[in-house]
């Protein structure tokens, strides 16, 4: 049954430009109407993928399907697949009208659903409009895209794609040019826009928290691997690996030992735990989230330290509270002084256990 | 102090002065001859248009004429469409070998004319081409190549690097990227080296003199009559080439400006 929901899926995809590898054995399959983000450090290979799903790279090994057809070979303009770019790539020689009509008017009459090239042009007309109220940004069709302002071009590359029908929208960093503000709105807008569509949107991004706003599927990158695939939510609190754990969210990482079914050690001390099934005495990291972990007094805390320093972070301090061998980073609404001495507790479930990384 | 820089001051203006005048002077004087009644260069006995509407009735100056614009019009549009494709060929290459194809290229346009004019002519003296309209039009066009490239290469540069992918993105083959997105884009460069071309090109005496034994362009005419005494129909017909050439390049100087805007 999830077999004929995947729309495209990538088998064993490796890419190398000349010497460099930038992509290891990448398998992934992506749902219809999914909202997929591709995160990672720049350099991770995010980007790269997004290209040899677009068809402007071809893998050097390995298969893209598109429901269930093998894409090698089949050049962008084959593709039901449109791209928003990173810098846009709006065509400045025309109106933003033509910008988004550009697409359809390379179509046949024929393809557009109705027979003569007058019925076709009224037809373009049409949907452009369409277009332009899905992105609200009616009135705009006779400017030139060089007067817009990054946020308001950012919406006619939307449309420019978008008025094509595509069954995959590919997004990389479309966002990263806008400032805050915006960005917030318009994580929102494309959410909201790609349910209205019910198409897939795969998005690029480097930035762990639009990641979690928008995405149904996070696929966490590093080097050219995968890390972890996941939804938002099992992917910030079920890390796979100190990578991912530091990438997404803040993390406080620290060496430990597992003792035995639900108790490990780090920090000088042992705790309860909820993991299992590793090896005795097996070496893993720990990794504790910042508003995870309790300031208490310091006669019943399991650690005890002192606060080295306070940070006002809008709805939390954020403090550094040093207890000997190790630095917690502790996210609490409620804040220590400097200097003084506090107590940390950790529940056993928001203690998060993750087996070492094999060093290659 | 004061005065020191007084003085600084008025030998930077005179030395200003000089270079103009020495720049400007004399074909001011030309231009001033040409509407000048007496043949004498030596007297000022009126003005007219004689001169002028000498040049309409001589046959040696319209075929050279017709020679100038003929080899300047289709080594513009040659040089055009072969550096606008070089240009698009270049900037798509990996970043060294665009580089070097961008050096080579840079090179025609630093050589002396001479050296270009006479080892053109040793190409087709040695490849037994017979020196007529034919090489002088080819000379044209090797020379007027680069400046359309050097046009051309800075719009592709601004350009977003993605517009190519965009158009083949939006259902373009390929060849239809190229004609519907990347020539209209550029198209403002194309345009400047067009008239950049086409302005070398009448402007050119040297490369022409060693590439033509057979066809005369209008620079070539001045300089064979000027051997048998210049005639004001030759200052006419100079100061009309001078103000052709200026008026072309205060419209590409203006294109540019514009586009830095």
């Amino acid at each position: 049954m999830v077999q004929d929901m995947r729309l495209i899926e990538l088998k064993g995809v490796c890419k190398s430009f000349g010497d460099t590898r930038v992509l290891h054995d990448v398998n992934l399959y992506i749902r219809k109407c999914e909202f997929i983000t591709l995160l990672g450090p720049s350099g991770c290979g995010k980007t790269t993928m997004l290209r040899i799903i677009g068809g402007f790279e071809t893998p050097s090994e390995g298969e893209v399907y598109f429901d269930g057809k093998d894409l090698t070979g089949i050049p962008p303009y084959k593709r039901r697949i449109n791209t928003v770019f990173q810098k846009y790539a709006l065509f400045t020689h025309l109106n933003v009208f033509d910008n988004i009509a550009f697409g359809l008017k390379l179509k046949t009459p024929e393809t557009l659903g109705v027979k003569t090239k007058r019925e076709a042009k009224a037809e373009i007309e049409k949907r452009v409009q369409r277009m332009l109220k899905l992105v609200k940004m009616e009135g705009y069709e006779k400017r030139s895209v060089d007067s817009l302002s990054g946020g308001q071009q950012q919406r006619i590359a939307i449309a420019r794609a978008l008025v094509n029908e595509p069954e995959v929208l590919l997004l990389d960093e479309p966002l990263g040019a806008l400032d805050l503000k915006l960005r917030k709105e318009m994580q929102l807008e494309l959410k909201s826009m790609q349910q209205q569509l019910g198409i897939t949107f795969i998005y690029v991004t480097h930035d762990q928290e639009e990641a979690l706003t928008m995405s149904d599927t996070v696929v966490v990158l590093n080097g050219g691997r995968i890390q972890q695939i996941g939804d938002p939510k099992r992917i910030y609190d079920e890390p796979k690996n100190a990578f991912v754990a530091d990438f997404i969210g803040e993390s406080n990482i620290l060496p430990g030992i597992m003792l035995e079914d639900e108790l490990v050690e780090f920090a000088g001390r042992e705790f309860p735990c909820v993991d299992e099934g590793f090896d005795a005495n097996e070496p893993v990291d720990v990794v504790v989230r910042p508003e995870d972990i309790m300031v208490v007094g310091s006669d019943v805390g399991m650690l005890t330290g002192t606060v080295e320093s306070v940070l006002f972070k809008g709805v939390h301090y954020e403090m550094m509270i040093h207890t000997g061998d190790f630095r917690w980073k502790v996210h609490s609404t409620t804040m220590q002084p400097v200097g003084s001495e506090v107590g940390l507790s950790i529940v056993p479930f928001n203690i998060h256990i993750m087996r070492r990384e094999a060093k290659p | 102090m004061v005065n020191g820089r007084r003085v600084s001051k008025a030998v930077k203006g005179t030395y200003l002065a000089l270079i103009i005048a020495f720049l400007y002077l004399p074909i001011l004087v030309m231009i001033a001859l040409s509407f000048n009644k007496s043949v004498s260069r030596a007297e000022w006995t009126g003005f007219t248009l004689d001169w002028y509407a000498k040049l309409l009735v001589s046959d040696a100056i319209l075929s050279a004429l017709k020679v100038t614009l003929s080899v300047a019009v289709t080594a513009a549009v040659v040089s055009t469409v072969i550096g606008t494709l070089a240009a698009i060929g270049m900037h798509a290459m990996k970043q060294g070998w665009s580089d070097l194809m961008v050096t080579l290229s840079y090179l025609p346009m630093t050589t002396p004319d001479i050296v270009t004019g006479v080892s053109l002519m040793l190409m087709f003296v040695f490849m037994k081409v017979p020196l007529n309209g034919g090489t002088m039009l080819m000379a044209h066009i090797a020379f007027d190549t680069p400046y359309v490239v050097f046009s051309v290469m800075p719009r592709l540069k601004q350009m977003d690097p993605n517009m190519y992918e965009a158009a083949l993105d939006l259902g373009c083959k390929p060849m239809e990227a190229i004609v519907k997105v990347i020539i209209p884009e550029i198209k403002p460069g194309i345009v400047t080296g067009a008239l950049m071309a086409f302005t070398m090109s009448i402007d050119d005496f040297v490369i022409s003199y060693f590439t033509s034994n057979t066809a005369q362009n209008l620079s070539m005419l001045v300089y064979s009559s000027a051997r048998r005494g210049v005639e004001p129909t030759m200052y006419a017909l100079s100061t009309l080439m001078f103000a052709v050439v200026l008026a072309l390049l205060l419209v590409v100087n203006r294109r540019n400006s514009l586009e830095e805007m």
